[in-house]
């Protein structure tokens, strides 16, 4: 359901380097493959039962079709890693950016822009979206899923807009939980250890009858306190609850039905600067917060022949409560209807249209406020997409736009064209042009931030007065525009090597920019003090390219080693016109390299060993440094259906910072070494 | 220049060097069927017929492929040269179990039969022509040990497993080793559903 975007063509000197750099990567890494070919007839029936059917071939099988730089993290892929929660898998997808700035709130973004609120990423559960229209991003420390049932995490660099709409502008995450019938059994799993203290989880599942299956579960879990940069205890500890169903209806017949939905709760802590109007102009205090909601969501699909109609409604609700910032209560209602038409076996054509309405309500305090306190939003989209095989299947061509409305900018088209040459059966090469926009979000708006007060007759402010630099968010805010040039290779070399190289340039107009206006007096809140406005415009633009290298080898039936380079440049410009007092290029908040080397290997039939090791270049504008990180994880499978973990994250004990807060002035932590165990039981 | 030409020579020598392979592997084949393979290679490595089975010491060990073949050519490259004590293999496809009937009279000299689960619906019917003749049936669906079959392969957590059903084996004068058997599902005949095969 989830395939298809993306594109570059080269055309600056420096992607043409960094394509040539990963091909000779390539070529030396492939320069023997004869010797890797595996003579299974040397091989004991009990290392035969070892070896895993899985992913290189099917993996690339399924990927090699799509005209996009798409990769695709399988169950395995995530329990192996030991990988507790969502950010945490993401680090292994090329080219995704995953910095944690607290224990409970993380920097995720994809071909740069990253940060607490990166705004170009689209990230849904099941077909949900889980972005937010208040700050178009993500709550990563409210989206959480039971993960021994995720299926696969499908990750699209680029802009998928022309199937995901707006907001798909630099990439598309699709977690993707398992059918209720492929988790028929009960599975109880807990643990703990230095950094997740505790958790638990429970999932049932059965079947009503021969054609409907279920499933429920709940899991819990507490994060303790991390260090600040100081070393001192942060107060960053946070605990989070969830529970859900999914029920899936696949009778013999042409029809199915889904039906899953989801409650949770987290409580999270952060150390939080806030501005004040008195002396010392600004307070430090431990905050709490709590994020919360449900969502529930039905999914009809009626399939003929080749050809298919899919009708997806849901209804997501989200509160969030920060003790001393923000409350803010959102519904959201979505439906979308898709119809698949297989016109010949050389043509699919696909169009579908989509509605969906916000409602927000919310509590401003004195540092954040957001106008209208409550508000309705409503989105109307159709897309069409044409896809055509040519020469045997060996060209694809796809051809397509969506229309969009919304309240904020009116009418988007996004339109994308792409090709897929199969050079060989074992061997492709693809490239795209895609147009993507991002829709000003609520707070972009209506929005009203103070930064920082400035001190009278401190620096920068000769007045007798206290500053209040303030930010605002305008009803002039327009979309942020992207036009994406990308192209990518891909490669099986032998049945247990494969290579992947994407490349991309991206060119952006109208990117956000905070230009500053004529300050005013303000009387009340008292005492009488200078407001500072900076308003949020559009005059930044700029390109972005990179190149990104995933490589899988299997070297004999029980070690697979993995490894992915992500190379990215940022070159951005404030317009003429624009008197943004920050620097040109936000690049800084994406390191330019970052790289990993992954080995999976089967010791015994019943212990499996996973290593990780991971660089990520220094953050200069935020001086964060580079850093290495190495991650360990055993399995050990008792034969009474009961698995035993153990492992360690950073293991090297480097304390380090990944990220530091924008927006919001909260205490960054670090990240030090953990230690984990769990245990797993999957009764019959 | 030099650099556009230096990428030209790696795209050329990249595609020359894969194209090569194309030709040497069935790159569509997922692993499933390699590890098949293997299996089937073990299997008449640990699998003993009645020494009448074969005319010489040197006949080949015959396996016949009944229904949709899923192993491409990943079977004949892997047994290709490969004896097992000192028997070559040879491999025969039969596309319809009319096709196992008109070979009945060969049918004696078949050591293997890998029933593909494309011949499920007509699994008994198969079953029925290779009774008590010394052929090892092989299969891949749900239900192929239970019904008569003798070792089904099973995929359970991306991996390959095994049924065997020995009452089936020792009907045909099979004997299967028992470093096999301890690796094995074990699967009496008709068990799950409390019918029996005939």
């Amino acid at each position: 359901m989830l395939t298809t975007n993306y594109p570059e063509t080269s055309s600056a000197g420096y992607v043409q380097r960094a394509l040539a750099l990963a091909m000779v990567t390539l070529l030396f890494v492939a320069s023997s493959p004869a010797q890797n070919k595996i003579d299974v007839t040397t091989m004991s029936v009990e290392d035969l039962m070892n070896m895993q059917v899985t992913s290189v071939s099917k993996r690339t099988q399924k990927v090699a079709d799509a005209a996009a730089a798409i990769f695709v993290l399988t169950q395995e892929d995530i329990r192996r890693s030991g990988a507790a929660s969502i950010p945490e898998a993401l680090r292994l997808v090329p080219g995704v950016q995953v910095a944690r700035i607290d224990e409970n709130k993380w920097a995720i973004s994809s071909r740069g822009f990253n940060g607490r609120f990166a705004n170009k990423l689209l990230v849904l559960i099941d077909g949900r979206s889980v972005y937010t229209p208040l700050f178009s991003g993500v709550y990563w420390n409210a989206q959480d899923v039971m993960l021994e049932d995720v299926d696969r995490i499908e990750v699209i660099r680029g802009p998928g807009a022309t199937l995901w709409g707006a907001n798909a502008v630099n990439g598309v995450i699709n977690i993707i939980t398992k059918s209720a019938k492929a988790t028929q059994s009960a599975l109880v799993a807990a643990g703990g250890g230095t950094e997740m203290q505790g958790f638990s989880t429970l999932r049932y599942g059965g079947r009503l009858n021969k054609a409907t299956a279920f499933r429920g579960y709940a899991k819990y879990f507490t994060v303790a306190a991390s260090n600040d940069p100081l070393g001192r205890a942060a107060n960053d500890n946070w605990n989070s609850l969830r529970g859900g169903f999914r029920g899936d209806w696949t009778p013999d017949g042409p029809d199915s039905l889904t039906f899953q939905g989801d409650l949770y709760r987290s409580r999270f802590g952060e150390t939080l600067t806030v501005p004040s109007l008195d002396a010392p102009y600004s307070s430090t205090f431990p905050n709490r917060g709590r994020i919360s909601g449900g969502n529930v969501l039905g999914r009809w699909t009626h399939t003929f022949g080749l050809s298919s109609t899919s009708l997806q409604m849901y209804f997501d609700n989200t509160n969030i409560s920060d003790n001393s910032l923000f409350t803010d209560r959102q519904n959201i209602f979505d439906i979308d209807f898709q119809h698949t038409i297989h016109v010949s076996d050389w043509q699919q054509f696909i169009w579908g249209i989509g509605y969906r309405s916000i409602a927000d309500r919310n509590n401003s305090s004195f540092v954040v406020s957001l106008l209208p306190d409550h508000s309705r939003l409503n989105e109307v989209s159709g897309f069409a997409q044409d896809e055509i095989s040519l020469f045997d299947k060996r060209l694809q061509l796809t051809i397509g736009s969506k229309l969009e409305h919304n309240d904020f900018t009116g009418l988007e088209v996004e339109p994308n064209a792409r090709i897929l040459w199969n050079i060989t059966p074992n061997q492709s090469v693809w490239t795209a042009v895609s147009r993507a926009v991002r829709t000003p979000a609520l707070t972009e708006r209506g929005l009203q931030l103070i930064s920082a007060v400035i001190p009278p007759g401190g620096p920068g402010n000769p007045t007798p007065l206290p500053v209040e630099a303030t930010v605002f968010g305008s009803n002039q805010f327009k979309s942020e525009d992207l036009l994406a040039y990308e192209a990518g290779y891909r490669v099986q070399l032998t049945s247990n090597l494969s290579a992947d190289i994407a490349t991309f340039y991206n060119f952006y107009t109208h990117l956000r920019t905070a230009e500053p206006g004529a300050p005013f007096l303000e009387v009340n809140p008292a005492p009488m003090h200078l407001v500072a406005p900076f308003v949020a415009q559009n005059k930044m633009h700029g390109g972005t390219y990179g190149a990104e290298l995933f490589a899988d080898w299997r070297l004999v039936p029980k070690w697979k080693l993995a490894g992915s380079y992500s190379y990215l440049q940022m070159n951005l410009r404030k317009d003429a016109t624009s008197l943004d007092p920050t620097a040109d290029n936000p690049g800084p908040s994406s390191p330019r390299h970052q790289f990993y080397v992954r080995s999976s290997l089967d010791v015994f039939r019943r212990l499996e060993h996973d290593l990780i090791v991971r660089y990520v270049e220094q953050l200069p504008g935020f001086n964060i440094p580079s850093y290495y990180s190495v991650d360990t994880h055993f399995t050990y499978k008792l034969p009474s259906r009961i698995e035993l973990s153990v492992g360690s994250r950073n293991l090297l004990n480097k304390q380090h910072l990944e990220f530091v807060p924008d927006f919001i002035n909260t205490s960054p932590t670090k990240v030090g070494r953990t230690v984990y165990g769990s245990i797993t039981w999957r009764p019959e | 220049m030099r650099r556009l030409g230096l990428m030209i020579a790696i795209v050329a020598m990249l595609t020359a060097s894969t194209a090569h392979d194309v030709h040497s592997q069935d790159v569509s084949a997922s692993s499933e069927y390699l590890i098949k393979a293997g299996f089937i290679y073990n299997f008449a490595n640990l699998v003993q017929w009645p020494a009448s089975t074969f005319p010489q010491p040197d006949s080949p060990i015959v396996i016949a492929i009944l229904g949709q073949d899923h192993f491409g050519t990943t079977l004949d490259r892997v047994l290709e040269g490969k004896k097992v004590n000192g028997r070559p293999f040879v491999i025969k496809r039969l596309k319809t179990v009319s096709e196992l009937l008109k070979s009945v009279a060969e049918l004696k000299d078949y050591q293997i039969l890998f029933i593909s689960s494309s011949e499920m619906p007509r699994l008994a019917e198969t079953i029925q022509i290779v009774k008590s003749i010394p052929v090892l049936t092989i299969g891949e669906a749900p239900g192929f040990a239970k019904n008569g079959g003798m070792i089904n392969l099973i995929l359970e957590d991306n991996r390959v497993r095994f049924e065997v059903n020995v009452e089936a084996a020792k009907e045909a004068d099979l004997n299967i080793s028992s470093r096999l058997l301890a690796l094995a599902r074990i699967v009496p005949q008709g068990a799950a559903d409390g019918r029996k095969a005939e």
